[in-house]
């Protein structure tokens, strides 16, 4: 009996673990509930803004804009861009996003709110495309225009949406190469080797963060009269465009886990670094950048001095802005959320007023020790 | 010392062959063959990649070895009781990760003390590891299916947690760090792997409990046949339910490691890991048909894993190469078991 008293129990335990990993989940939004509220009420503020003259009726205009979720800071940083805009335009905006980026539901319905609100334009970042087609159509029918945002709306059906506003991922990994290069260039002597930690070789964001960094780094090596290849992962040899050549002295060495864990990852780097002729070595996103600052834990071998490993890393996070603080990264690339939220304003405010619109890459930016709290990048930072 | 380690799984393995002049040496016979063999195919190795990798010759190869070797050794001392009852743990790996994602988001985003995060790991760990214990005693199911549909259970339990996002633990440099410090400290300028120091602690009670407690011997005693166990009136299940939770607990401690030395993890991962501490288990003597198997052989064993996960990449093996090596090993391991008990028999 007491065993079964026990069983009875321990099962109350896990189930009450259960419901409050839920609970906390489900209060969540409360918090990001409250900063919608100043967007809403928004209304033309400013609407004398002397630089971009607003149209007459920019007032009535509203914007309803779907993001794939609140919690994160990221989404914090684009909400803060469209709020500076939608001041600046006079213009009301509505932000929304589901619990969690796995909830598509929530994001469908939010989308048909929207929708149902009958807006001047729609901002979309969305979760899955397949499940808002039938809902891009209405709004195509109903002469709304719908601008992508973020990862955007991949795969949508043509004119369903008129432009996307994104970060271009390989431009981004391009200036990373530029900052490392320039870093290095005088200690390219003999044969060096630069080391890329990729989270995998599956997602586009990602392969085009390394690609542009590996096709930029060959690019300005041979420039200066250097030769350089790939070797590696086969999906980042096949597609850099990096003319590889035998026994070239920069050798770009492309590390990609069997499994997105750290522990693989943080192998990947420590055996870049122990190659004795690695000059330095980049992670490609938060995950691949974390790799990089656990392998240094044990090596101490990152920095700018002599004989000493330049590394890079791309996006932000509590450990990686530390290493960047530290000295062990050199420097950093992060996108610029807040001004994808303000282009993205912009856009749906071009397109509602018949303008034409196209892709815009939102951009980014290079952040290191010394400009890490400046006012135009403390904001595209987060932990 | 060895002696004490546990002995008693080797000595019911070799006392009925036919040995030769080596396995009949009272020395060898109380260590046990196959921790001999371990340790010399464990300095082979080591040998073998000092010699293709200069880099594997430096002071933090041993350090990157140790990193790997926490988490593993922990969840290798859990599961190993598992094995022993002639059941198996296959939650451990995602578990891991399920419980310092829940750790760590409690630091990060509920804001509580490091200390509260780091219960909280280790409690979720011996909830989970209760609930294995009585599906499996009490629900009869087979081992393998209830931690396997724990390890689906815990793997959605983590993402739901953390609402998808990966957790950071805080870093060594960062104020509330200190947590790192303590698997690796920094005597000026040195790190010194304090971890192993745990592990060893750990290791010596968890033999000597297994070995020379009433629990632990009934424990081994469900592993060799539990219906003459029950029949002498031990209440088999909550032995074996003692089992899966010993397994949870040391999960939960793996978790705590895992977060020390490598600091960030995604949800859905870990997947894969219980594996490589299974492996190292059954390299070591553990077998996969219960009422065998010691601590100091999973430590061995263990070792085995993370030399090789610490030295193939530093020689230039691609990673995939990496997972099918290791598979390998793992099924030359489990078929040296078989070869074990076909001699038995």
């Amino acid at each position: 009996m007491k065993k079964k008293v026990l069983a009875a129990l321990l099962s109350a335990a896990m189930v009450a673990t259960l419901l409050s990993g839920c609970g906390s989940k489900a209060e969540e939004p409360a918090a990001p509930a409250e900063t919608e509220a100043p967007a809403e009420t928004e209304a033309p503020a400013e609407a004398e803004e002397p630089a971009e003259a607003p149209a007459a009726d920019a007032g009535s205009m509203s914007f309803e804009i779907v993001s794939k979720g609140l919690q994160h800071q990221y989404w914090q940083a684009v909400l803060q861009g469209v709020n500076n805009k939608a001041q600046e335009l006079g213009v009301t905006v509505n932000f929304v996003g589901p619990d969690s980026e796995s909830n598509i539901d929530q994001q469908v319905q939010q989308l048909q709110s929207a929708l149902n609100a009958n807006p001047t334009a729609i901002g979309l970042a969305a979760l899955d495309t397949n499940s808002v087609m039938d809902l891009l159509q209405q709004a195509k029918d109903g002469g709304i225009p719908v601008v992508g945002f973020d990862s955007g709306v991949p795969n949508a059906p043509e004119g369903s949406v008129l432009a996307n506003c994104a970060t271009d991922n390989y431009a981004a990994g391009e200036m990373a190469a530029e900052k490392v290069y320039e870093a290095v260039k005088d200690r390219i002597d003999g044969t060096v080797r630069i080391g890329v930690v990729a989270q995998d070789a599956t997602s586009e964001s990602v392969v085009n963060r390394g690609l542009g960094f590996i096709d930029k780094f060959a690019e300005l090596a041979v420039a200066d009269g250097h030769t350089a290849t790939v070797i590696g992962n086969d999906r980042y040899i096949s597609d850099s465009k990096c003319e590889k050549t035998e026994g070239a002295n920069v050798v770009l060495d492309v590390r990609v886990p069997a499994q997105v864990t750290s522990e693989l990852s943080a192998a990947d780097a420590t055996a870049l670094m122990n190659e004795s002729d690695t000059i330095a070595i980049y992670g490609s996103n938060e995950h691949s950048a974390n790799a990089i600052i656990t392998a240094n834990e044990n090596l101490s071998k990152c920095g700018t001095g002599e004989g000493q490993i330049v590394a890079a890393g791309f996006d932000s996070g509590a450990a990686q802005k530390q290493a960047v603080k530290d000295g062990v990264l050199l420097g950093s690339i992060t996108q610029a959320p807040v001004k994808m939220g303000e282009i993205l304003v912009e856009t749906l405010y071009a397109a509602a007023t018949g303008g034409t619109v196209s892709d815009t890459d939102t951009g980014c930016q290079w952040y290191t020790a010394e400009n890490i709290d400046d006012p135009d990048i403390a904001p595209n930072l987060y932990d | 010392m060895r002696q004490r380690l546990g002995i008693r799984g080797d000595e019911t393995m070799t006392d009925k062959k036919q040995g030769n002049a080596f396995t009949n040496n009272p020395i060898v016979r109380a260590i046990g063959v196959q921790k001999i063999v371990v340790v010399i195919v464990l300095i082979a190795m080591i040998l073998f990649f000092s010699a293709m990798s200069p880099a594997f010759r430096q002071y933090s190869t041993l350090l990157s070895i140790m990193d790997y070797t926490y988490y593993l050794a922990f969840l290798g001392i859990g599961v190993t009781f598992c094995l022993i009852t002639g059941g198996v743990d296959l939650s451990i790996g995602t578990g891991m990760f399920c419980y310092a994602l829940i750790g760590g988001y409690l630091i990060n985003y509920v804001h509580t003390p490091v200390i509260v995060g780091i219960l909280a790991t280790v409690a979720c760990g011996l909830i989970a590891g209760t609930i294995n214990g009585l599906i499996v005693s009490k629900g009869g199911h087979a081992p393998f299916l209830a931690t396997l549909c724990m390890m689906m259970i815990l793997r959605g339990l983590g993402a739901l947690v953390t609402g998808g996002a990966s957790i950071t633990w805080p870093g060594a440099t960062a104020p509330n760090g200190w947590t790192r410090t303590l698997f690796k400290m920094d005597m000026g300028g040195t790190k010194v792997p304090l971890g192993f120091l745990w592990v060893l602690i750990l290791a010596v009670v968890m033999s000597i409990f297994l070995n020379r407690s009433r629990p632990g011997r009934y424990i081994i005693a469900i592993g060799s046949n539990k219906e003459a166990t029950r029949l002498s009136g031990v209440n088999v299940a909550v032995y074996q339910t003692l089992a899966y939770i010993i397994s949870g607990l040391f999960t939960g401690l793996a978790a705590l490691a895992y977060s020390s030395a490598f600091q960030s993890m995604t949800p859905g991962g870990g997947g894969g890991i219980e594996l490589n501490a299974i492996g190292g288990a059954i390299i070591g003597g553990t077998s996969m048909s219960g009422g065998a198997g010691t601590i100091a052989g999973t430590i061995l064993g263990v070792f085995i894993m993370s030399v090789l996960q610490t030295g193939l990449p530093l020689i230039g093996i691609q990673a995939n190469f990496q997972q099918i090596i290791i598979g390998i090993v793992l099924i030359v391991a489990v078929y040296i078991d078989v070869l074990k008990n076909k001699k038995l028999a």
